[in-house]
């Protein structure tokens, strides 16, 4: 009667509450981590990846005794005891305490069946095939793969993917037996909704390795060979506005970013204003042929290289003095005094107006980090001065990316192009999500036979005359900008320190690319040069050579 | 031969009652070796991109960089 009391007890009357201690004791669950999307260049070849590896784990609360733990795992971890031994000893989690990662299969296996204790679990690890060659435009992650710089960062929800959990009935094994029930799934509220891993979405970007090599090669002989303190380059289609390739060196490994010195992480392109000297000029060029207060031939007198007056104090030229010169002319031989006195014509307004127009003064708005504004003054601030050193690149500061924008207009016959990175987003099939391409560029900036008239003649010109960067197989057009640096405790600029640049496009005919290289502070007690023509101009010759090379074999090649 | 009809009876029901023992747990046998298949599959895929990676390693345009500028150093 006692016998059959209580199995009516147990049965009928705590069913539930046995059955719920039974489901909690046989339930399992499998927390899965997505995969974090690839990052690829143009052509598919991987920028960043991730893989699986294996952490070999210890709960320390249920070693007895560490130090003979320690000495059995040394010879198959290849680990030190005493290291095995600290970890567990002075570990502040008392369940879990990593002892080895990336460990191969085999070590998992045998330090298993050590002890009990002992776990294996999985992570995943970012790989950069590539290393240093895209370290500032793909970036790089955290120990916990969240991104921290470059698209890693910016793309980091849609790289990131969602996790999943994997909810089973076990045996006294903890081997998986069944799925569990419905009513022991998560529920809504929970955190991990779905037992369907979503693994991140890979992002295809405008870069080509390919070019990005040879600018990175060229680049750093240059910076080396001139001990600069830094240097940059960019290629872009003019047309669509497809960066094809972004450098900034000094760089760094992306898989060892953590120890790297955040001065060389930060990508100099976007970040880094400078007051641009004689590189603006074509634009300001530009906006008084096509506002009509200067034309095609006339001459302006540049007062053989002095030239002063209330307001706006003393302007000299670099190097000569000049009397008459057309506006071509004046851009051929960089002559300040000629951009001043166009400054005055055009007038603060039309100027400011002009270089906004431009671009200057707002970011590009890359997919990247960390772009700055530039700095543009309104007109408000402006004095005698202002309006006639910004057409030669004073009081102005703008962003190697804003220059090459402003570049890829004219080069573009006068019409708005945006720079953008990243080419499309596709899910974990490879099928395509999201195009990203920017919208086909609508109005002009100024007139189209403006910006063909500066292309091709002052521009060319500044390339056949002063031979910088000519190349034999293609017409280069180009501008030179040797830009002083404002000294940083006093007023005045700096009579050591300036930065060289080149901007170029070719060919004429049909700009296929447009390349801007800057490089700042070139060591000029090695008396090997420093100005833009010297320093910068073999540089982007160079790189225009090998990518125009580049395109057309590989064009030749899609055709055949 | 009633004695033989008996135990093979017996051994017929025995076989019987082991197989429906077996069919009972038949599917948490399946479950499980789904799990541990996916698990090795799992396991696969990630072999075959690590190897992959490992070729992009090597065939990558920095890679053939470094490689060519070594060759041109030891002439």
């Amino acid at each position: 009667m006692s016998l059959a009391g209580r199995c009516f007890y147990l049965q009928f009357l705590k069913n539930d509450h046995y059955t719920k201690q039974c489901l909690k004791q046989q339930k399992g669950q499998i927390p899965y981590k997505p995969q974090r999307g690839v990052i690829l260049d143009s052509r598919g070849r991987v920028l960043a990846a991730s893989n699986k590896v294996r952490n070999i784990i210890i709960e320390p609360k249920r070693v007895m005794d560490p130090k003979e733990l320690s000495s059995e795992l040394q010879p198959i971890l290849d680990m030190g005891a005493h290291v095995i031994c600290k970890l567990i000893t002075e570990s502040k989690n008392p369940g879990y305490v990593k002892i080895k990662a990336d460990a191969s299969l085999v070590e998992c296996q045998a330090a298993r069946r050590i002890s009990s204790a002992v776990g294996v679990e999985s992570d995943w690890r970012r790989h950069y095939p590539m290393g240093r060659l895209v370290s500032h435009v793909v970036g790089f992650t955290s120990l916990y793969n969240h991104g921290l710089e470059g698209i890693e960062y910016q793309y980091n929800e849609q790289l990131s993917g969602l996790g999943a959990q994997d909810i089973f009935l076990a045996d006294n094994r903890r081997r998986p037996i069944c799925p569990a029930p419905i009513e022991q799934r998560p529920a809504d509220n929970e955190e991990v909704k779905s037992s369907v891993l979503t693994n991140g979405a890979g992002i295809i970007l405008t870069i080509d390795a390919t070019i990005q090599q040879f600018v990175r090669d060229e680049l750093v002989k240059q910076y080396e060979n001139y001990e600069a303190e830094s240097a940059v380059a960019i290629v872009v289609e003019p047309k669509t506005g497809a960066i094809l390739a972004m450098v900034s060196v000094p760089d760094y490994d992306p898989a060892k970013a953590h120890s790297t010195e955040a001065e060389n992480r930060r990508n100099k392109l976007l970040t880094d204003e400078f007051e641009p000297g004689s590189i603006i000029k074509p634009f300001v060029a530009a906006i008084a042929l096509d506002a009509g207060v200067v034309n095609k031939t006339e001459k302006i007198y540049c007062e053989e290289g002095h030239y002063s007056g209330n307001g706006f104090g003393s302007i000299g030229e670099y190097r000569n003095g000049y009397g008459d010169l057309t506006v071509s002319e004046i851009l051929i031989n960089s002559s300040n005094v000629g951009m001043a006195k166009i400054g005055q014509r055009l007038g603060k307004k039309r100027l400011y107006e002009g270089l906004r127009l431009f671009g200057f003064g707002k970011r590009v708005g890359i997919d990247l980090p960390g772009e700055a504004d530039g700095l543009l003054w309104h007109t408000r601030k402006w004095n005698g001065y202002s309006v006639t050193r910004i057409p030669f690149g004073q009081e102005i500061t703008v962003t190697s990316m804003q220059l090459i924008r402003a570049f890829c207009i004219l080069a573009n016959r006068g019409r708005m192009v945006r720079p953008f990175l990243v080419r499309a987003v596709v899910d974990s099939k490879g099928e395509i999500t999201e195009l990203k391409r920017p919208l086909p560029p609508v109005g002009y900036i100024v007139k189209p036979e403006v910006a063909q008239w500066i292309v091709n003649e002052a521009l060319v010109g500044v390339v056949n005359e002063k031979k910088r960067a000519k190349l034999e197989k293609w017409q280069v057009f180009g501008k030179t900008g040797t830009a002083n640096i404002a000294k940083s405790n006093e007023r005045g600029y700096s009579k050591s320190d300036y930065v060289a640049s080149f901007l170029a496009g070719a060919p004429v005919e049909d700009p296929a690319i447009v390349v801007l290289v800057s490089i700042r502070k070139p060591n000029k007690s090695l008396g090997k040069g420093y100005t833009g023509g010297i320093v910068a101009s073999p540089v982007a010759g160079a790189i225009i050579e090998k990518t125009l090379n580049y395109l057309e074999t590989r064009y030749a090649r899609a055709d055949y | 031969m009633s004695r033989l009809y008996f135990v093979f009876v017996v051994f017929c029901f025995t076989a019987v009652l082991i197989f429906a023992v077996y069919l009972r747990s038949a599917n948490n046998h399946i479950f499980y070796k789904l799990c541990a298949c996916r698990s090795e599959q799992g396991r696969l895929k990630q072999e075959l991109g690590t190897k992959q990676l490992l070729l992009e390693g090597f065939i990558n345009p920095a890679a053939v960089s470094q490689r060519f500028g070594s060759f041109n150093t030891s002439d």
